[in-house]
């Protein structure tokens, strides 16, 4: 992957993390630390290239139907990785509201994956979320 | 600023513990600043366990980094507030474990610790009216030689670049970016997410009952972690995700240590001279 193509992934992590984070009606610090955690520690992304993702030029202009397309078009395990950081975010307060698993559901779609795959995420999203979030610690 | 005189009068009408620590801190600023940092750090870590009894509720930790991080998760602390208490808690600890604290670092604390003061005030009292004049530096006992004057240039210089370095590091983590409205941008992702919701039910798809889903989703996941299919998965992923996880604290940890060497690196040529 090139560096333009890196950023464009990372403008994805973070158009999808943040939409289930608004998705959950109130965004919470950890859900904010847990993005950019999940960012530089899972997926490998540098400081510098967070920061780009972030720019203006590259992520005010995407809609979500951009962002649901780019994930399409992802290689399955990013794409995975993208799900499963995704779900981490909306496991971070553990609630669900309606819009977060559409989110989810959307994502999911894109992706096209099997039950078995998206439970898989699930799973490791829910070890991840109890990792980047001291216990018992409130949100 | 006579000798009499403190920029921390203000605080003694709102909390006297807290009043008589950064008197200390200010009064200890040039002549030992290990002492004045340990003194702010006291200073935080007496604002902190107040906020959290004020504010919180259960059982939180005694440890000062969690109890500031405990402080921001809850929306207690803002975010400048919180950057400030963090990087008292940090180079108080500095100083504490041997770690020598250059005057304009001890400096610049005490000047955070300032306006942290200001908005800790407003925060016990809710309500309550506090206006602070600019901060006026305590002048130093006696005149500073030309040297002396140089190193503290430079101190401040390196302090300026570690600032900005650990920006970088924070801003690079945050879910938006420094010069995006949250507020907006959160409007139009909601609507956008309204309206494929909209798209999704017309197509037929079912309404969501999330509560249920979520309650669905937290007893199959119960039975998938229990599943030897996804158990091997599941552990395997903690593996990999924790050693990716300490490898990032680590790298941080490595950084900050490399910004204290690089100050008693300055400090020692001082010495040696």
């Amino acid at each position: 992957m090139n560096s333009n193509e890196t950023i464009d992934f990372a403008t994805l992590w973070f158009l999808s993390a943040r939409t289930m984070a608004i998705a959950g009606e109130e965004l919470h610090a950890v859900q904010e630390a847990a993005t950019g955690l999940y960012a530089q520690a899972i997926l490998g992304f540098t400081e510098e290239i967070c920061l780009k993702a972030k720019d203006a030029n590259h992520i005010s202009n995407k809609t979500l139907i951009d962002c649901l397309s780019g994930v399409r078009q992802l290689p399955r395990e990013l794409a995975e990785k993208i799900l499963t950081g995704v779900m981490m975010i909306s496991y971070a307060d553990r609630k669900m509201k309606p819009l977060e698993v559409r989110w989810a559901s959307m994502l999911a779609s894109a992706i096209d994956v099997t039950p078995d795959d998206y439970q898989r995420c699930c799973v490791n999203a829910r070890v991840i979320a109890s990792m980047l979030r001291p216990h018992g610690a409130k949100l | 600023m006579s000798k009499s005189k403190t920029n921390f009068q203000f605080l003694e009408r709102f909390d006297k513990r807290v009043a008589e620590l950064a008197r200390q801190a200010e009064k200890y600023v040039h002549t030992d600043p290990d002492s004045c940092m340990f003194k702010l750090r006291l200073m935080v870590e007496t604002m902190a366990k107040k906020l959290t009894t004020l504010q919180m509720h259960g059982d939180i930790s005694q440890d000062l980094g969690a109890m500031l991080g405990a402080l921001e998760r809850g929306g207690i602390v803002p975010r400048r507030q919180a950057d400030s208490m963090h990087a008292i808690r940090r180079d108080g600890n500095a100083a504490v474990h041997g770690s020598p604290t250059p005057v304009p670092t001890a400096m610049r604390r005490l000047s955070e610790a300032y306006k942290i003061s200001g908005w800790f005030c407003k925060m016990v009292k809710r309500g309550s009216q506090v206006k602070l004049d600019e901060f006026e530096p305590p002048k130093p006992p006696i005149p500073l030689d030309k040297a002396t004057e140089q190193l503290h240039g430079k101190i401040d210089e390196l302090e300026e670049s570690i600032e900005s370095r650990r920006n970088t590091t924070r801003e690079s983590l945050l879910m938006f970016g420094p010069q995006e409205n949250v507020d907006e941008v959160s409007r139009r992702i909601t609507e956008e997410l309204k309206a494929l919701d909209n798209v999704a039910a017309a197509a037929g798809e079912p309404t969501i009952d999330a509560d249920f889903v979520a309650l669905v989703m937290a007893m199959d996941l119960e039975q998938i972690e229990e599943d030897p299919r996804h158990g091997g998965n599941t552990r395997k992923a903690r593996r990999e995700a924790e050693q990716q996880l300490e490898g990032i604290k680590k790298h941080l940890a490595e950084r900050e240590k490399a910004f204290l060497e690089e100050r008693t690196f300055l400090l020692e040529q001082r010495n040696n001279t």
